[in-house]
């Protein structure tokens, strides 16, 4: 064996292999994994999200929105019997003056605790179980009082990580989800899902359990909501060892059935000869104070509101009435390589007038994508579709008079996301899109604060109001509850 | 002049402009870029480091003081001024020795010992656990302590552990002193093992630095062997899977399916290990290049029989080291000492706590301190020599409970290691009741059962080794628990992940191949001519890069 020192060879290898790797570069591909679109029955996309970039990409146009000239444009109100919010930028754009009905409504519970709030928060993953929207909730609940989870599905991807309420159920549901589903067999409930029970075999269920969270820790009168069909159902509860057997009469668009009155820490649905019945749900709150109703669906661009049948939501506000509808979409809409996000302010314009068909009066709060970071060489950067998804959720923010909440400026900005990821403890988790649990309380707390530092604002210029104004005509004809009503009423 | 500015042309093109400020950047510590073996920066460095090396390998004192001069920007690079900690440990620990070497009576010398350790240790265990007692201590009795801002050094659990060999030994006699300062930092700095291992023997290794350097074609061959297969283990499969998988599951296992979570736990053993394994044979391919032979390190621990066989293969030069200066300190399997009796007892006393405290709640944390504490006793009053059992599963147990610790500061370590404990114990009270025929060996069916429950029980305790808390731990094995048979849907996700689960496939596959097939593999590589070789690495380096600049897999949500 050759036994000569072989240091230059050794050497020669190594310096051989980088001019090696620099032509390999040269001629090789970038990247070894292929990043491939997948399509299967099982995966969740949303369809309408699809067809809005297959329509989009006909127009290739990627010059990016918005220019800087734009975001110092100065933003005036109108002033609302009397309340007028100052005026701002684009750039700081939050659109306070459009939550004042829901502003006045707080105003009113604070005063006369015995009222009630109902805020609706749609999201996707972000605010899959709970995160985000519980704390939202407790905030509220702390402050304005309220106990109970608020509306809750039959069933959801997420519903083993929702620690605010547990909930288990049969495999025999029929689930038509608004993500997937442009025409289902029964109109959508508030939570764009509908269920339907119509395995004749076996036994179709659902189980509730109370969480440990502060203000949620039982199930509060639990109600039932189910829709119209032609035939009856019945539906045992049982509850420990009690079983209550009740008769589902599915007559109006939307029907309620309490299961209890009182607060109750779990019980079972069974649903027998209810096959034709769309189910939705279950409400939980104790009848005053504040309730969130969390609607979170992994995979949603927030497009599919727009298939919302309004009459049916018109049928559940009459039930639950909403006070404020939060939109908190973006997360899904982020991979799709397109800079130009025309085609989703379109879209979402379109989704939040459906709202506010669906919901009359009420006020809308549009929260904006979080920062996400992706690689860029070797480096992980904020994703450069960000910020452009931002500013055109701010447009039509602002263009449909809604609220709305920076969330990329509030969490920090360029690169915040990375910050999140690798500080110790962690706030965000190793997909650099989704918040953990500390960090979701966080971000719960950071929109909390927004909404509430509008309110303290709201009531300092309710205080100091000029009455002998005569309150001009407000733009929305339809939004009777917008009015601010006299502190005189209330005496 | 025009070769010349194409020559810059070219190689603007290829590698970008250079600014000062990137040149900066390579000399000087940045807590984010940390000079590992498999980043760009590392190879030029060596590159250049290399050559001078051939030129200084007649050398001695030259020599040497060269390599400790890189070893220390190694480190720097690693850890800014904390290279000045290991800089002292080095000065004190070395004159310790010379003090125990050079004392004529045995109580001087095991004076100095203890004062070594509990320094080492002491040093050790500020860095390393400091906060993690202030956050035990608070969570116990309530108390307000504040944490202290601690900036854990690298490499400092391998770099004290590998000092502290060198005192012991030189206190058990089994090796002489270096015959200075600058020979015995050349051993504890020496940078392949510096900052993640293998943790080198002072008797491996001592004796390489006097002979005459030297470096054969075959040692080349070895090496180059070692760093590809490191490279492609830590870079390619590791980090990829890491990143794209198995660090997404356990960060919120609850909202994945129990395919999901199950395909993690397997992802996450076989990241481990190339991850691990793949920096040791780079660090093992790397000294073997400068002429020094450092002991393997993993001997692909997944094909193990038993759990005993598993700490033979898995991160070998620790469990060596944790045996001859741990658990033979504290008696073996001879005698039973303070620590050896004091460790199991807290443990098994706070396991019992937490079944008696969540009873309410559940009663399973009840039943598995009873089982755990029942399993312990039956391993040694089962056995015909029950006191000597006794003591040696002690030892073992509180050699694991530390060696968990090790691993890191937090509680899940320490189940981690009483669970290897424990299943060491039961082993070997399973072979001493029904002892293996010495001359036959086993069936092939039963060698394979074997390896596939060490194996399934080596991934459940990877588990708690990998998830963020004891909490996350039990959401993920529960999770698995409620694994149904849905073939259908387990192909979605398989299609819907097929990167990473190719490379977890590759990687498995690689790992079992027959020792042959490796073997062979391995004198093809060596027959092949230089350039060639060259041109092989020069391709590795390729995929690395490629995989580095990949970008992570988009989210994939699936519908159950």
């Amino acid at each position: 064996m050759n036994t000569k020192p072989y240091f230059f060879q050794s050497f020669a290898i190594v310096a051989i292999a980088v001019v090696a790797f620099v032509g390999f570069k040269q001629v090789l591909p970038d990247k070894i994994f292929s990043e491939s679109k997948m399509n299967s029955k099982n995966v969740l996309i949303d369809s309408l999200l699809l067809e809005a970039v297959a329509k989009d990409s006909l127009s290739v146009n990627d010059s990016i929105n918005g220019t800087d000239a734009e975001g110092a444009e100065e933003i005036v109100y109108e002033n609302i019997e009397g309340i007028e919010f100052p005026s701002e930028t684009f750039d700081e754009y939050k659109g306070y003056q459009y939550l004042i009905s829901f502003y006045e409504k707080l105003y009113q519970l604070e005063k006369n605790p015995g009222q009630n709030v109902r805020i609706a928060y749609y999201g996707d993953s972000m605010t899959d179980g709970d995160l985000i929207v519980q704390d939202v909730r407790t905030n509220y609940q702390e402050r304005f009082g309220g106990h109970g989870v608020g509306f809750v599905s039959i069933s959801s991807e997420s519903a083993a990580s929702r620690g605010s309420v547990k909930s288990t159920y049969s495999k025999n549901w029929k689930t038509q989800s608004y993500l997937n589903v442009k025409r289902p067999a029964s109109p959508f409930g508030v939570n764009g899902h509908v269920f339907f029970a119509n395995d004749k075999n076996n036994v179709t269920w659902v189980q509730y359990e109370a969480g440990t969270n502060k203000y949620s820790t039982t199930l509060d009168n639990p109600t039932l909501f189910y829709g119209r069909s032609s035939k009856k159902g019945n539906v045992n509860f049982i509850i420990g060892k009690d079983t209550l057997r009740k008769n589902l009469n599915p007559s109006n668009l939307v029907n309620s059935l309490k299961v209890t009155s009182g607060s109750i820490k779990s019980f079972k649905a069974n649903f027998v000869h209810a096959d034709s019945i769309p189910i939705f749900g279950f409400n939980f709150d104790n009848g005053s104070g504040v309730h969130v109703d969390n609607f979170s669906q992994r995979g949603n661009s927030g497009l599919p509101l727009s298939i919302f049948n309004a009459n049916v939501m018109q049928a559940f506000n009459n039930n639950l009435k909403y006070d404020l509808i939060i939109l908190h979409y973006g997360t899904n809409v982020l991979n799709y390589g397109t800079k130009n996000y025309s085609w989703y302010e379109r879209g979402m314009t379109k989704a939040v007038n459906k709202i506010k068909e669906s919901f009359p009066g009420v006020s809308i709060l549009i929260v904006s994508t979080a920062d996400k970071s992706t690689k860029y060489d070797l480096e992980m950067k904020t994703d450069s579709a960000v910020v452009p998804l931002m500013k055109s959720q701010k447009k039509y923010a602002l263009e449909t008079e809604s609220g709305f909440v920076n969330l990329y400026m509030l969490m920090g900005g360029d690169g915040s996301m990375v910050k999140w990821v690798d500080e110790s403890p962690a706030r965000a988790n190793k997909d650099y899109t989704h918040f953990n649990q500390r960090g979701a309380k966080a971000i719960g707390n950071l929109l909390y604060n927004q909404l509430n530092k509008g309110y303290e604002q709201y009531k300092a210029l309710r205080e100091k109001r000029d009455l002998s104004v005569k309150p001009k005509v407000i733009r929305n004809p339809k939004a009777d509850s917008v009015s601010v009503k006299n502190d005189s009423v209330n005496e | 002049m025009t070769t010349i500015d194409s020559i810059n042309n070219w190689f603007i093109q290829n590698f970008g402009a250079i600014t000062t400020e990137q040149v900066k950047g390579w000399f000087v510590y940045d807590p984010d870029e940390k000079l590992l073996f498999n980043t760009g920066l590392f190879l030029g460095l060596f590159l250049v480091f290399y050559f001078v090396y051939a030129f200084l390998r007649k050398t001695f004192y030259l020599r040497l003081t060269y390599v400790i001069l890189f070893s220390l920007f190694f480190y720097y690079k690693s850890s800014g001024i904390y290279f000045l900690l290991l800089l002292l440990s080095s000065v004190v620990d070395y004159g310790l020795s010379q003090i125990i070497f050079k004392a004529t009576k045995d109580s001087t010398k095991k004076i100095y010992l203890v004062i070594s350790v509990i320094l080492n240790l002491g040093l050790l265990g500020y860095f390393k656990y400091m906060n993690f007692m202030i956050v035990t201590f608070n969570d116990m009795f309530h108390g307000n302590y504040k944490l202290h801002d601690i900036f854990l050094p690298v490499g400092i659990s391998f770099y004290t552990f590998q000092s502290m060999s060198y005192i012991i030994e030189i206190y058990r006699e089994e090796i002489k002193p270096t015959k200075n300062y600058i020979e015995y930092l050349f051993f504890v700095s020496f940078f392949p093992q510096l900052v993640a291992g293998p943790i080198v023997r002072a008797k491996d290794f001592l004796p390489q630095i006097y002979e005459k350097l030297n470096l054969t074609k075959q040692d080349v061959n070895n090496a180059l062997f070692l760093i590809i297969g490191g490279l492609i283990k830590k870079t390619v499969i590791s980090n990829y899977i890491s990143v794209n998988f198995v660090d997404r599951v356990f960060d919120t296992p609850l909202s994945y399916t129990s395919f999901e979570n199950l395909m993690a736990s397997y992802g996450y053993a076989i990241q481990i290990y190339c991850d691990f394994s793949g920096y040791s044979d780079m660090a093992i391919g790397i000294a073997l290049l400068l002429g020094f032979k450092l002991p393997a390190n993993f001997r692909t621990p997944y094909k193990s029989v038993s759990i005993t066989d598993f700490w033979r293969r898995w991160h070998i030069s620790l469990s060596t080291w944790l045996k001859d200066f741990l658990y033979i300190s504290m008696g073996g399997n001879r005698e039973g000492s303070f620590a050896g009796y004091l460790f199991p007892s807290i443990f098994f006393f706070g396991l019992l706590l937490w079944g008696i405290t969540s009873y309410n709640t559940s009663i399973i944390p009840l039943i598995v301190a009873t089982v755990s504490i029942l399993l312990f006793c039956l391993s040694f009053l089962l056995s015909s020599k029950k006191k000597q059992t006794l003591v040696t599963n002690l030892n073992l147990f509180t050699t694991m409970l530390l060696g968990g610790l090790w691993h890191g500061a937090g509680a899940q370590f320490i189940v981690w290691g009483a669970l290897h404990g424990l299943a060491l114990a039961v082993h070997k009270i399973f072979m001493e009741l029904f002892p293996s025929k010495k001359d036959k060996s086993p069936n092939f069916f039963w060698r394979f059962f074997s390896i596939v429950i060490t194996f399934h029980f080596v991934v459940f305790c990877w588990i708690f080794f990998r998830a963020r808390d004891f909490e996350t731990a039990l959401q993920v094995i529960n999770n698995i628990g409620q694994l149904t048979f849905e073939p259908e849907l387990w192909q979605t996700i398989i299609l819907g992940y097929k990167n990473v689960f190719g490379l977890m496939l590759f990687g498995y596959v690689w790992h079992f191949l027959p020792e042959t097939f490796t073997n062979g593999m391995k004198s093809v590589f060596d027959k092949t001519p230089l350039l060639i070789k060259a041109i092989i690495l020069g391709f590795v380096y390729w995929i690395v890069y490629a995989t580095a600049v990949a970008g992570s897999q988009p989210f994939i949500y699936f519908q159950f």
